[in-house]
C-alpha cells in the first residue's frame, strides 16, 4: 500500500512540477546501475530513479488548435531497454534531499548503439553511451588476443554515428607475446585511423593519451581484459576502480571486472567514460546498402560497380571493390569483415 | 534455398548447380573446396587453405594433377596424396586441393587426359609456382591411386 501511495506522490509532483522546470532541474547522468542514475548538476550528486513516464509513450492526435479535448489515441512501449544513458544531459523533478527522478532526456548529439544482447524476438537499441565526442576502441597487443572483426565492428558504429575514432592498443610491454601485430594495426593506420601504442603498466604513451582526452568527451570500449580501467587509473590517479588480471587459461580471456557504466571527470579537462566489457557487438540502425559508405577505404569505390549502387559487392561481374581488393587497395581482412557484417544485416 | 558459397557449409556448385555436402562422412575432407562431380573450385582462399580471404571468387577449373610430397624420406619416389590443380578463370591464380573420397574417379582422369595434351598451356605457370604436373609416366600411378590397382592401357592410346 505504502508503495503505491509513493509512487502516486512521485507522479503528483512531476505533474504539479512539469510547467515550472527550469535550468536548474538539468543534469548530466554520470553513473548507471540497475535502475538507478547518478545526475551531476551544479557541483551536486543526485540519485536518480526513472520516472513512469518513460516506460510507455502515449501517442495523441494530432492537436487541432479548436480542439480542447487530448485523447490518448495509442500506447507504445518503449524500443530501448534503457531510455537513459551514461554522457545524457535530462531534466529531473526533485523528490527529497539529493533524490530525483528523471523525466525527460535531452536531445543527444550522438549515440553510440548497439541491439542489446537481450533473448526473444522484438530487438531493443542499447545506448551504451551518449553526446560523446570521442570514441576509444580499446585492444590489448596480447592477453587477450586482438580481435580485429570486433574492431571493425566499432569503427563502423562510430562512422555511423558520425563520431571520432582513436584506436588504443593497450599492453604495449607483451608485444613479444604476438610478433605479428604491426603487420595487423598496419592495415588501420593505412586507412588514416589514428592508432595510439600505450602500455597502462610501463606508462609508454599515457602523456598522448591525455592530449587526445582533453576536453573531451570520450568512451572507452573494448572486450574484457584488454585494460580498461586499468587505462583509467593510470590516466587519473586515485580513481581506484577496480581491476582484475586476465585469466590464466591459454586464450588470455578476461574477467569482467567493470560492471556499470561510469564517466569520470578528468582534472586537465575533459570526461572518460568507463563501460564494462563488451564481448558482442552487433550494428544497429545500419542497412546493408550503405554499409560500404561506412569503410573509408571502400566508400570511393561506391557506384563506381557495373552494377551501380545496386551491387552487394560479394560475386557480381564487374564488382569496383572486389577489384580494389584484389590490387591490394582495399585489405582482404577489411574486406572479409565487411562481407561478415553484410551477413548480418 | 540460399547457397552460402563463402561458408564452410554445404553449398550449391555454380558450374553444375548440383548441391554438394560438406559433411566429413561423405567427403573424407574437412574443408571441401570443389564440386566432386564437376571438380570445379571457386576461387574463395588467398594466403592460406580455408582463409576465405580472396576477393576473387571467380570459378576455377581443374587444369591438372600432381602429388602431395609424402612425409617418408627413404619413399623411393617422392608420392604421397593425388591432389587436383585448378586455376582461376579470371586471375589466373593457381591453388592444389585434396582429392576427396567421393570424387567421381571418371573425371578426374578425364582431367588427367586433358592436361596431358594441353600442358604447353599451364606447364610454364606450374613451374612458377613450385608445382610439378604428372606427366604421361605418372599413369600407373594415377589408377593406382584411383582404382587401387595400375592399368595397362596406355594414357595416350585412349586419347
Amino acid at each position: 500500500m505504502g508503495m503505491y501511495r509513493n509512487t502516486f506522490f512521485l507522479y503528483l509532483q512531476e505533474t504539479l512540477t512539469m510547467n515550472t522546470i527550469d535550468e536548474n532541474d538539468i543534469g548530466v547522468v554520470f553513473r548507471k546501475t540497475l535502475g538507478r542514475y547518478t545526475v551531476h548538476t551544479h557541483g551536486r550528486e543526485i540519485e536518480c530513479s526513472l520516472s513512469s513516464l518513460f516506460h510507455k509513450q502515449l501517442i495523441f492526435p494530432t492537436p487541432h488548435p479548436a480542439s480542447l479535448r487530448h485523447t490518448v489515441q495509442d500506447v507504445r512501449e518503449s524500443h530501448h531497454v534503457d531510455p537513459v544513458a551514461v554522457g545524457d544531459r535530462v531534466r529531473y523533478v526533485a523528490t527529497g534531499e539529493a533524490r530525483g527522478a528523471i523525466v525527460e532526456v535531452l536531445p543527444r548529439d550522438s549515440k553510440f548503439s548497439r541491439p542489446a544482447p537481450v533473448p526473444g524476438q522484438r530487438v531493443f537499441e542499447q545506448v551504451i553511451v551518449a553526446n560523446a565526442d570521442l570514441i576509444l576502441p580499446v585492444f590489448a597487443v596480447a592477453n587477450p588476443t586482438p580481435k580485429w572483426g570486433l574492431l571493425d565492428r566499432y569503427l563502423v558504429s562510430a562512422e555511423a554515428a558520425q563520431l571520432p575514432v582513436l584506436i588504443v592498443i593497450n599492453k604495449l610491454d607483451l608485444a613479444w607475446k604476438n610478433p605479428g601485430f604491426d603487420e595487423e594495426i598496419e592495415i588501420y593506420c593505412r586507412i588514416g585511423y589514428p592508432v595510439l601504442l600505450v602500455s597502462a603498466v610501463t606508462g609508454e604513451g599515457m602523456q598522448e593519451l591525455k592530449q587526445a582526452l582533453q576536453g573531451k568527451q570520450s568512451v572507452l570500449v573494448g572486450k574484457s581484459g584488454v585494460g580498461k580501467t586499468s587505462l583509467l587509473n593510470a590516466i587519473q590517479p586515485g580513481l581506484g576502480q577496480r581491476v582484475k588480471a586476465v585469466s590464466n587459461g591459454e586464450l588470455g580471456k578476461g574477467r569482467h571486472a567493470t560492471t556499470h557504466l561510469e564517466m569520470f571527470e578528468l582534472d586537465f579537462g575533459g570526461a572518460l567514460m568507463d563501460t564494462p566489457g563488451i564481448r558482442e557487438f552487433g550494428l544497429w540502425d545500419i542497412m546493408a546498402d550503405e554499409l560500404a559508405y561506412l569503410f573509408p577505404e571502400m566508400a570511393a569505390y561506391v557506384g563506381q560497380c557495373r552494377f551501380g549502387v545496386s551491387c552487394r559487392h560479394d560475386r557480381e561481374p564487374g564488382c569496383a571493390i572486389r577489384k580494389a581488393v584484389m590490387a591490394e587497395a582495399i585489405s582482404p581482412y577489411r574486406y572479409q569483415s565487411y562481407m561478415n557484417l553484410r551477413r548480418e544485416l | 534455398m540460399k547457397a552460402r558459397l563463402a561458408t564452410f557449409g554445404d553449398f550449391r556448385c555454380a558450374r553444375c548447380h548440383v548441391i554438394v555436402p560438406s559433411t566429413h562422412l561423405i567427403s573424407g575432407v574437412n574443408n571441401r573446396n570443389h564440386c566432386p562431380y564437376c571438380l570445379w573450385s571457386c576461387h574463395l582462399d588467398l594466403y592460406a587453405a580455408g582463409d576465405r580471404l580472396s576477393a576473387c571468387k571467380a570459378s576455377m577449373k581443374p587444369i591438372g594433377l600432381t602429388m602431395k610430397n609424402g612425409r617418408n624420406k627413404y619413399q623411393r619416389e617422392a608420392r604421397g596424396e593425388l591432389m587436383l590443380i585448378h586455376q582461376c578463370t579470371e586471375c589466373r591464380a593457381l591453388s592444389i586441393n585434396r582429392i576427396a573420397a567421393d570424387d567421381d574417379a571418371g573425371t578426374v582422369l578425364a582431367v588427367f587426359r586433358e592436361s596431358l595434351v594441353l600442358r604447353h598451356l599451364t606447364d610454364a605457370l606450374c613451374q612458377e609456382n613450385g608445382i610439378v604436373m604428372l606427366k604421361t609416366k605418372d599413369t600407373k600411378i594415377v589408377y593406382t591411386q584411383l582404382y587401387g590397382h595400375g592399368s595397362e592401357v596406355s594414357i595416350i592410346t585412349n586419347t
